[in-house]
């Protein structure tokens, strides 16, 4: 397939799945039982003069067909209206908190892959052996393991028997730093951001290192069975060389497509690690959005992780294309 | 009929029975009120007391069936008029149980009586008698069924991961169904409190694991916690199976345009952040454990979808399914006939993965606080553990229990997953032994087989799956 038609398909079906999630997204709120309008105010009570004028803010008094078009318009412009929990709009709030889990969920992937993958080159290699048995029962152990009760565990452990974490419910500085400003690069501002961070981005890392770990583990197995490795031991070459130069590269494209793919999921996956660590993130923005059922936002922050994931899909089929020769074969 | 199946519909027929009446035998007899009590427990009239409108929708479905397969004249007589029977049965239990012979009349909220229990063992006899009949008329394909099953249990039983996980879930839905006798379900209610707030655990029965803000027993808790974890997580996974089944042998089978939009449908489901999405549901539709069942299934399906449909159009392909069409099948015939047998074996193991990823859906749904409130799951433990601030006690007597059960729930389960998946695909079961250069003759472990049936699957023409399924497929387009 050549480069330019495999593109090509790859954005057309990227934007065919958008249109399909925002449709949906459009449906499902519309569907819901009770007024559309009702939902984007606050519970309690409401004036009929609110309504109308909701409803006119978001043209829900024109039949279906004009307010899809006019649903499109606005999803465009990325005018999603105000927040009545957080009393602004809801672009600024998503704007704001989207810095707090990009800072946690990148660090909590950077750890979780490294660990992953270098326990599973170490267990697929070494099958059978102590350390293959020991550590995959743990990533089994750690995959079947809820993340929120790691969490609970967690701060149960670290932060109130050891003290060395703050407690997860008291409020973090993080939400006092100014996202758009410079945070100070000083020593005391590091320090209070690595006493806030290390737990919980320990914990989100811990949810998906075992994924990754299995996943190495199985396909450095696949990789070692082919023919070429065959060849290199034939040839006389040593363990070390044949693992990092025949096996590992090889082996490592699966998960990279997999770390790729989860990538997307972590604007919204970071929901329960955000909201026990207090974290002010996405997580929490839409955690605390449900529980004040505050649908504008929630209808924002489902669309953005949506459009997260397919996004994350798109990069990683194109990187395959450069790092995975039998694509572009 | 072969003589090991009518010896299995007599030793199961009870087991059954025993099973519904326990789950909804009364909640407030526990085994210290007596043995006449408990006994008398067993014929009360809450037994039978299923909601209405389930019973008299599973009776029109039984009903048609048993219509559909009389006018089709596949079987003898005996077998749909069976059915009917029961379907019929199943009415005449709804009935009741709306309250059809109380005084007022007919109406679904008031049901009296003891007709219902009554009804419920006519019911389970009667099915029975339609799987008695079944094999009756149906004899070589009850032999068949025998040797099936007796073969897969052979394989299951020799894989000790897979038994591991079984005696687990088999302790575990002990404990559910047996909850009325383990503890009583009125300490449960808020100010049933049975010592101080956040007692440690001491060696009396309902203190063994201490007690939760409200001085409630998180034992009583923990036992009545089992059955809706179970229940959310079973229930959601047959309407996920069912979903993910029908869109991806549909999306296989047809291809062409007809299954590129089913695939597009899927792939879209696949994106769609499930939590989130699971959040905007509950928050709408309220907080019911009925209604978390209908949330996960219903997000939870394009896995097995994807699955599915790879393995259909391997099936497609096959010879016997030209000549089907050459012989004027529909295509629902040649869907319902040929091509779910064939995948059908996939879709069981991987049902059994889904159960896993079920529960630990309902789990996060309710440790959210979306879960039902008025009855506990391993989840709300947690949410209320989480929410009364019993970690920075540290509580860890009431934090451990429910997350250690939701972590041996989910291991089991995929124990078995895995242990189903290595007899269905004989290729997992030699694996082992070619692989590597120094893990000859190992065991499959569970994590050989989880992740490639878990459902992380890139869009549709991607380059690389991860290694296993992509093995998965070239196997099965090598395949003949």
């Amino acid at each position: 397939m050549n480069k330019r038609a495999y593109f090509l398909r790859k954005i057309a079906n990227a934007l065919l799945t958008i249109v399909l999630v925002a449709s949906f997204n459009f449906v499902l709120f519309r569907v819901m039982p009770g007024n559309p309008a009702r939902l984007l105010l606050p519970k309690g009570k409401v004036s009929a003069a609110a309504i109308a004028q909701q409803e006119a803010a978001f043209h829900l008094n024109k039949p279906i067909l004009e307010q899809f078009v006019y649903y499109w318009s606005d999803t465009a412009r990325l005018r999603f209206g105000y927040s009545f929990a957080f009393k602004v709009p809801v672009t600024q709030i998503v704007a704001e908190r989207i810095w707090p889990t990009i800072i946690l969920c990148g660090l909590g992937t950077l750890l979780a892959t490294i660990i992953g993958m270098v326990e599973g080159v170490i267990a697929g290699w070494k099958r059978g052996k102590t350390f293959d048995t020991a550590s995959t029962d743990i990533s089994m152990i750690m995959y079947a393991m809820p993340t929120f009760w790691q969490c609970l565990l967690a701060i149960m452990f670290f932060s109130v028997a050891l003290g060395w974490f703050p407690v997860g419910r008291e409020s973090t500085p993080m939400a006092h730093f100014a996202m758009w400003g410079p945070i100070p690069l000083d020593f005391t501002t590091f320090t209070t951001l690595l006493y806030h961070i290390t737990l919980p981005v320990m914990m989100f890392a811990l949810g998906y290192y075992g994924e990754y770990h299995l996943i190495m583990r199985s396909s450095l197995t696949g990789v070692m069975k082919e023919d070429y490795v065959l060849t290199a031991q034939a040839k006389g070459l040593s363990s070390n060389s044949i693992l990092w130069h025949h096996v590992v590269p090889n082996a490592m494209l699966p998960t990279v497509s997999l770390v790729m793919m989860n990538l997307g999921f972590i604007v919204s996956g970071a929901i329960l690690v955000e909201s026990v660590f207090n974290w002010p993130g996405i997580g929490l923005l839409s955690f605390q959005a449900m529980d004040a059922h505050d649908y504008p936002v929630m209808q924002a922050v489902f669309l953005l992780g949506s459009v997260a994931v397919i996004v994350a899909n798109l990069v990683a089929d194109i990187m395959m294309f450069y790092i995975d020769p039998r694509v572009n074969a | 009929m072969p003589r090991r199946m009518k010896l299995w519909i007599v030793l199961w027929t009870p087991v059954v029975w025993l099973a519904l009446t326990l789950i909804k035998y009364p909640k407030t007899i526990p085994l210290s009120s007596g043995i006449v009590a408990i006994v008398k427990g067993f014929f009360a009239p809450s037994i039978g007391n299923y909601p209405p409108l389930y019973l008299l929708a599973a009776a029109v479905a039984v009903v048609a069936w048993g219509v559909v397969l009389l006018v089709g004249r596949s079987a003898t007589r005996g077998y749909p008029a069976t059915v009917i029977a029961t379907g019929c049965a199943l009415a005449v239990w709804g009935l009741v149980n709306g309250g059809l012979f109380s005084p007022g009349g007919f109406s679904l909220a008031n049901r009296t009586g003891y007709f219902t229990w009554l009804c419920q063992t006519v019911a389970v006899v009667l099915v029975a008698a339609c799987v008695w009949m079944w094999g009756l008329s149906h004899p070589e394909r009850a032999q068949l069924a025998v040797r099936n099953a007796r073969r897969t249990w052979q394989l299951y039983s020799s894989n000790r991961q897979g038994m591991l996980g079984l005696w687990i879930i088999v302790a575990f839905v002990a404990v559910a169904l047996l909850a009325p006798f383990l503890a009583n379900h009125a300490l449960l209610s808020p100010g049933a409190g049975i010592g101080p707030a956040f007692e440690h655990p001491t060696a009396s029965y309902y203190h063994l694991m201490g007690t939760d803000e409200f001085g409630r027993s998180i034992l009583a808790e923990f036992i009545w916690s089992a059955r809706i974890s179970l229940v959310v997580g079973l229930m959601a996974t047959v309407i996920s199976s069912v979903l993910g089944a029908g869109i991806g042998i549909a999306a296989g089978y047809f291809g062409g345009w007809t299954g590129e939009i089913f695939m597009r449908i899927t792939d879209a489901f696949l994106v769609i952040p499930w939590l989130p999405l699971a959040m905007v549901l509950a928050a709408a539709w309220g907080h019911n454990y009925v209604i978390v069942i209908v949330i996960i299934g219903v997000t939870s399906w394009p896995g097995t979808a994807r699955v599915v449909r790879a393995d259909a159009l391997r099936v497609r392909e096959l010879p016997f399914i030209e000549r089907a069409k050459a012989i004027g099948s529909g295509d629902l015939h040649i869907m319902n006939r040929h091509v779910l047998p064939n995948v059908f074996p996939l879709i069981f193991a991987n049902t059994i993965l889904v159960v896993a990823e079920a529960i630990t859906a309902e789990t996060e749904l309710s440790f959210l606080g979306l879960g039902d409130p008025l009855n506990f799951s391993w989840g709300t433990m947690l949410h209320y553990a989480w929410a009364s601030g019993a970690a920075t006690l540290p509580a860890w007597w009431y934090i451990l229990p429910p997350g250690i059960a939701i972590v041996f729930v989910v291991l089991a389960f995929t124990f078995m997953g895995t242990a189903f998946d290595e007899i269905l695909d004989p290729r997992l079961r030699s694996r082992e032994e070619t692989a590597g250069y120094d893990g000859g003759g190992q065991p499959l472990l569970a994590a050989d087989v989880v992740v490639p049936l878990g459902g992380f699957v890139l869009n549709e023409g991607a380059p690389l799956m991860p290694y296993g399924m992509e093995n998965e497929e070239e196997r099965r387009e090598r395949e003949p």
